[in-house]
């Protein structure tokens, strides 16, 4: 069991009077306001690099690169009801990718676009035996490749072994140099909108339908025809390709990998921010990286301040992630950005109820589901 | 032949230390069904705490003993905060724990910082049917033996361990028979904190521990549980030291780097094992 499973379980007994904002909404013709919203902020965003300065573009930059992460997350999550605390392996597979490709010469693009592909590939062959495993046993499961991974790199002569790659060329595409902080911002952007378009075209589609009835219950979605196992395993496969493309982005920018920049905690906040956002939304893991990082960095400049210990960074960091991930899992347990917008659907959604509807109820709580979906 | 028998009786002691952590795995997922993330935080501080009682001047095993309490502490506190509200479904609970794992490593720094730390325990070698084993190895494999037939007995013998068995295996009959569930997850919690305790500071002699050594230690631990199917705690033992056994072998006769990586091949083989042999439909019912 998972835990949208239970979420699904939940807006099942909710009933028909009131689906769930997500589901009911339609997909194909959003309404005119929420496009203008995010045309206005994609256009803000890709405005911003232009008046940030250097640290504003690192931090901008890897919130963009984050964000693909987290989405993939939020999609395996979400939809397909799969834990993954591994994921950070991918992204390390897509920046090793193209770092050993472009140090023997291959043109970055290549590289970029090679590195998606052998992260995806690789999911691939460890989705076969992994994803037979569910709930608690997956997490360990991807847990444990996290390590075996680390363990790898480290023993592997042509990815550095314990020192790393050095001297990775920043990106470039035929010949125009794209390698310092503004463009990479650009890029970067570009990265997440690709990201992004194509998370939107799964979960509108008729496979995204699918997977949303298999992470409520396996058996009945096998049951109604759905090929299970190869659902998940591509999404599993998608997933692993955003954080390879991200993480190729990432080689470029950093220009230097080593196994001691992908430790287990770093796939473990990747989790914490598709959980503050809201697992199984798109919005909800852009909103939910963002957030977190701005936090994190805010109070990573108090540590750093004068007066401040050495370690203050890192234990800021620290009680970051583990309060808010705590606090969102017991408060808001379906994240900020659905809790959010159930709000605003049934503000929407509940005044223009005729009197012979609301007779002999409490006016104020009139058709409004209990709170959270608690019983 | 010698040699061999020495990292025979190192592993068994290494494997002894996961099958603590994994005791309290057991311990907290039999009760509560929550697969507890933090246990390995439970060791680390408890170590920790071990290191800066000795340094303090307090006698060893008084001071070993202090250690045990605060890493019970720790997990009473922890229980409170993953379950303590109704209604925390057991996988959301899961990742409460880690986020508490992470909150802990906060403090852990704050205190300790971020550089291991070792604790002296027994040095000097005993001769052992003629092959000289370190005293360390032989202390952790005595009280893990002790702590488990104690084990045994709390769960068998007593009126509270009754009542945790019967939380166990029926939530809504112990309930209606008048034990407080709530309060026995408390209890398994703190009894998970214990026994982590116990693995920390008997660990801890033996390699030193910093903040993130709870990572190891946690999938050391699940490993040698999930043997038992998180429920058995002999199981556990038994998968702790088989662990233990095969991840010095593999260090002593193969390449030494390889070392964890045998016991987490080990641990993935072992779930998708136990996953083809029942059913999904079973699966979705627990």
């Amino acid at each position: 069991m998972s835990i949208s499973a239970r979420h699904g379980a939940r807006q099942a007994r909710r009933g028909p009077a009131e689906p769930h904002a997500a589901y009911a909404r339609p997909r194909t013709g959003l309404p005119s306001p929420v496009l203008g919203g995010i045309a206005a902020t994609a256009l803000a965003t890709l405005l911003l690099p232009l008046v940030l300065d250097r640290g504003g573009l690192a931090l901008y930059i890897d919130i963009a690169l984050s964000a693909c992460v987290v989405v993939g997350i939020s999609l395996l999550m979400g939809f397909a009801g799969q834990v993954s605390l591994g994921q950070a392996v991918f992204f390390a597979i897509g920046g090793y990718t193209a770092a050993v490709l472009v140090l023997n010469d291959v043109p970055p693009l290549v590289g970029l676009l090679a590195a998606p592909v052998a992260a995806g590939l690789v999911a691939l062959l460890l989705g076969v035996p992994l994803l037979r495993l569910h709930g608690h046993h997956l997490a360990f499961a991807t847990i444990a490749v996290h390590l075996i991974f680390l363990v790898v790199v480290q023993q592997s002569d042509t990815l550095g072994g314990n020192v790393g790659l050095m001297g990775i060329p920043g990106f470039s595409v035929g010949g125009i140099d794209l390698a310092d902080h503004r463009s990479i911002a650009f890029v970067s952007w570009g990265v997440l909108a690709v990201v992004v378009l194509v998370s939107h075209n799964v979960i509108t589609s008729r496979p995204g339908r699918a997977l949303r009835a298999l992470a409520t219950s396996e058996t009945a979605a096998e049951s109604a025809g759905i090929p299970v196992g190869r659902y998940k395993l591509t999404v599993f496969a998608l997933s692993a390709a955003f954080a390879g493309l991200a993480g190729s982005v990432w080689a470029y920018y950093v220009g230097f990998l080593s196994p001691g920049m992908f430790p287990v905690s770093m796939s473990i906040t990747f989790v914490v921010m598709a959980a503050v956002g809201g697992m199984g939304s798109i919005w909800g893991a852009l909103f939910g990286t963002t957030a977190v990082k701005l936090i994190v960095s805010y109070l990573g400049m108090l540590g750093t301040a004068g007066g401040m210990p050495d370690y203050a960074p890192a234990v800021l960091s620290y009680a970051v992630y583990g309060l808010l991930l705590i606090l969102i899992l017991l408060f808001l347990p379906h994240g900020v950005v659905p809790a959010l917008r159930d709000r605003i659907v049934r503000r929407w959604s509940a005044p223009p109820r005729t009197p012979l509807d609301t007779a002999g109820r409490d006016p104020g709580k009139a058709g409004l589901p209990p709170a959270n979906g608690r019983p | 032949m010698t040699q061999f028998l020495m990292f025979l009786v190192n592993g068994i002691a290494i494997g002894c230390g996961f099958a603590l952590v994994g005791s309290g795995l057991v311990a907290v997922y039999r009760i509560t069904g929550v697969v507890n993330f933090a246990q390995g935080m439970f060791a680390v501080v408890a170590a920790l705490s071990a290191t800066s009682f000795v340094a303090l001047g307090i006698w060893h095993g008084v001071a070993e003993l202090m250690a045990v309490l605060v890493g019970g502490f720790a997990g009473l506190a922890t229980g409170v905060v993953a379950v303590g509200r109704r209604g925390t479904q057991p996988l959301t609970a899961l990742l409460v724990t880690l986020a508490v794992g992470f909150l802990a490593y906060a403090i852990e720094v704050l205190v300790w910082g971020d550089q291991p730390r070792s604790l002296p325990g027994l040095d000097g070698r005993a001769a052992l049917l003629g092959v000289p084993v370190q005293r360390q190895y032989l202390l952790v494999i005595a009280v893990t033996a002790v702590v488990f037939v104690l084990l045994w007995l709390f769960f068998a013998r007593t009126y509270l361990g009754k009542a945790l068995t019967a939380c166990a295996s029926n939530p809504y009959a112990a309930r209606v028979v008048g034990i407080d569930v709530t309060r026995m997850a408390f209890i398994a919690f703190a009894l998970g904190g214990v026994l982590g305790g116990v693995a920390g500071v008997l660990v801890a002699p033996l390699r030193p521990i910093s903040f993130d050594s709870d990572v190891s230690l946690i999938v050391g631990g699940f490993a040698a549980a999930i043997f038992g199917g998180l429920t058995r705690p002999m199981m556990a033992l038994a998968g702790g030291v088989l662990l233990g056994i095969t991840e010095v072998m593999i260090r002593a006769y193969g390449d030494a780097s390889y070392g964890t990586v045998g016991a987490l091949v080990f641990l993935i083989a072992i779930m998708i094992w136990q996953s083809a042999r029942r059913p999904t439909l079973h699966k979705e019912a627990v």
